[in-house]
């Protein structure tokens, strides 16, 4: 890195240590100052290549070859939009060839090998795959955030856990001083045998770790919120899906519709069908069946359209 | 007729379509709002033949009926040549809510939907009349969760043994199998059709049966339902339009709506049938236990919206507020003159 030389105003890091080497997507480096000075206005021409470049896609350059830089630059873009996986494809085989494919292309981008043909391909890859790339975009997103999750969560589980082993050492530690204490005790003033009390004291120790044992430390559950009751993670998310609100209204019943007809009542649908009613109307074709008219519609509109207005009401004027 | 035309006063522009513009108005006399719907004269040849079939059909067939789940004529008036139509003001329609992915429809929300639907459907059915245009744009809801069926444009008397109907009606995406076959004889099961490809769209929050020509509609219809046979729709090879498909096994409904519980299932599974006399009409569907079991159907006032609606009655809230307090605040002010 100590030969660093800026291509426009020569100065080393030898001169200047100080001196910050910035790359933008053209992959020529220019240093620090020389970006301040012809950047001023936000965009400007790269002095290598004549580029129009932004002012604010210079970063620090991080590799000691700019080509090194202009790849990944290139790479960070080609991938945005080739974010296939090795679960979308049926076989290896595609999934490798899909992987060169993309090779090629950042390696022409690169290397100023075909560039309208190249970015032709993007564009139609682009276009083929829409759907695709928008669905997989949004799928790395989430699954992103679901690993940042579980890292967390893993280390507030670590965390807990040291915290029972120092306790337990603790309590431990303790224990054992107290029985000694009450061993010696009982020792000094019990009347009993000695040999007896020792193989008591000693069954005791031994029962009360075999019951150490059984109670494993309960991890205590995942943390979902802050102590302030602010809830993050994937619960705060779908929370926002679940604004169900119970309105429990009355429940429905059906209540059946009757229409008044002026006039005597018309049989009804059974009895057009049982009582010989269809025999004077003309029964329906096998094609006027199978559209999903039936003779006994029509006798039964028949009917009631004889049977209407029979009485003589008065109309309300309102 | 001059003093109908004073009586509605023009508050905007709401939409227009193939046959009718249709503007937001105020009736002078009640207060209340109203949707005025000016038929379009058409061409010199249209205007020959007289008043467009569909606002007369919307005319004939409207004016008999009063139902709380249909769209209500409140009024017709004619201006020189002109006929214009008033009906209630409904705030949205179905499809807008459907569309709105903001909302989130709950099966309570589905339920008194579909209840209403039926229920309007139903009081329609038994005067003998098929809507035969049913679709989520033609269902408008209200700001009270009031749905009613509009657009009366295709509505036509059914029963009669021998009037033709033509196939060519209801939109393609809710058009039923038989239609779609060619049946000139047809009755409420069409409308059937409809609500339960509705009822789909309610859950899956996309149009069901999408097609794009009327063979890709049975297409589609056949890829989820099975090929029909002649056991299962008897007559079936008698309709004029038949033809035989390339043979799709039938996906079970519940591989399809996966959310939807075993008594809605069951609902769908009555109404989306391919032949058409085994599809429930609107009286046994409403008796179905869906219906009645939990959750009970969200109460009117409480169903969703959509964004923009809700701003603006948002936004009418504050603005009664105001002139509440700057009328408060004037009093005081008269009061400190007065003295």
């Amino acid at each position: 890195m100590d030969d660093f030389i800026c291509p426009r105003c020569k100065t080393s890091k030898f001169q200047n240590p100080s001196l910050k080497m910035m790359v933008n997507v053209c992959g020529h480096g220019l240093c620090e100052s020389c970006v301040d000075l012809l950047f001023l206005k936000g965009s400007g021409a790269c002095p290598d290549c004549r580029i129009p470049l932004r002012r604010n896609n210079f970063r620090v350059q991080l590799f000691e070859d700019p080509v090194i830089e202009k790849e990944v630059d290139i790479r960070k873009r080609v991938l945005r939009d080739f974010n296939k996986k090795e679960e979308d494809f049926s076989s290896l085989r595609e999934y490798n060839d899909y992987l060169e494919e993309i090779e090629t292309i950042i390696y022409n981008l690169t290397n100023d090998v075909d560039i309208v043909e190249t970015n032709k391909k993007i564009e139609q890859y682009k276009r083929e795959n829409r759907d695709f790339i928008i669905k997989n975009k949004s799928k790395i997103g989430r699954e992103e955030y679901e690993l940042e999750e579980i890292l967390e969560i893993e280390k507030q589980q670590e965390e807990l856990r040291k915290n029972v082993i120092k306790q337990e050492e603790v309590n431990a530690k303790k224990k054992k001083i107290q029985q000694k204490e009450a061993l010696i005790d009982e020792l000094m003033f019990s009347n009993a045998n000695a040999k007896n009390i020792l193989e008591t004291f000693a069954q005791n120790v031994e029962e009360e770790k075999n019951r150490e044992e059984v109670e494993v430390a309960k991890l205590p559950n995942k943390m979902t919120q802050f102590s302030t009751g602010v809830q993050f993670g994937r619960a705060s998310q779908s929370i926002q899906y679940l604004p169900v609100k119970l309105d429990e209204g009355p429940l429905y019943s059906y209540k059946s519709v009757t229409i008044t007809t002026d006039g005597p009542q018309p049989p009804t649908m059974d009895e057009v069908l049982n009582k010989g009613y269809t025999r004077h109307v003309r029964s329906e074709t096998e094609q006027e069946m199978a559209g999903g008219y039936k003779a006994n519609i029509a006798c039964m509109r028949a009917l009631q359209d004889a049977l209407a207005g029979l009485f003589h009401v008065k109309k309300v004027n309102t | 007729m001059s003093s109908k035309l004073k009586r509605y006063e023009k508050i905007e522009f709401l939409g227009e379509g193939q046959f009718a513009t249709v503007y937001k108005a105020r009736d002078v006399k009640t207060e209340a709002i109203v949707a005025v719907k000016k038929i379009k004269l058409g061409s010199r040849v249209d205007a020959q033949d007289g008043i467009n079939r569909t606002a007369l059909r919307e005319i004939k067939i409207l004016q008999e009926l009063d139902h709380k789940n249909l769209m209500g004529l409140l009024d017709v008036f004619g201006h020189m040549s002109n006929v214009s139509l008033v009906f209630d003001f409904m705030d949205t329609d179905l499809e807008v809510i459907i569309k709105d992915n903001t909302i989130i429809l709950t099966t309570a929300n589905i339920k008194s939907y579909i209840i209403q639907t039926l229920q309007g459907l139903e009081y329609l059915h038994m005067n003998w009349i098929l809507h035969r245009d049913l679709k989520p744009n033609n269902l408008l809801v209200n700001s009270n969760g009031v749905l009613k069926i509009g657009d009366f444009g295709l509505a036509k008397l059914y029963g009669s043994p021998n009037r033709l109907n033509t196939h060519q009606v209801v939109t393609r995406w809710y058009r039923a199998p038989e239609l779609l076959f060619g049946a000139k004889q047809y009755s409420v099961c069409i409308d059937m059709w409809a609500v339960g490809c509705i009822l789909a769209e309610l859950l899956l929050r996309l149009p069901f049966l999408p097609g794009e020509s009327d063979l890709d509609q049975l297409t589609r219809i056949f890829q989820v339902f099975g090929n029909p046979t002649e056991e299962n729709w008897p007559g079936l090879k008698m309709l004029s339009d038949y033809i035989e498909f390339k043979p799709f096994a039938p996906v079970p409904l519940k591989h399809i709506f996966t959310a939807a519980g075993d008594d809605l299932l069951d609902v769908i599974s009555g109404l989306l049938v391919l032949n058409p006399l085994e599809r429930t009409n609107c009286t046994e569907t409403l008796q179905k236990s869906f219906f009645s079991n939990k959750p009970a159907p969200t109460y009117g006032p409480k169903l969703p919206l959509p964004q923009n609606i809700r701003k603006l009655k948002d936004l009418e809230k504050p603005s009664l507020k105001r002139k509440l307090l700057e009328s408060a605040e004037g009093g005081t002010l008269s009061k400190r003159l007065l003295f």
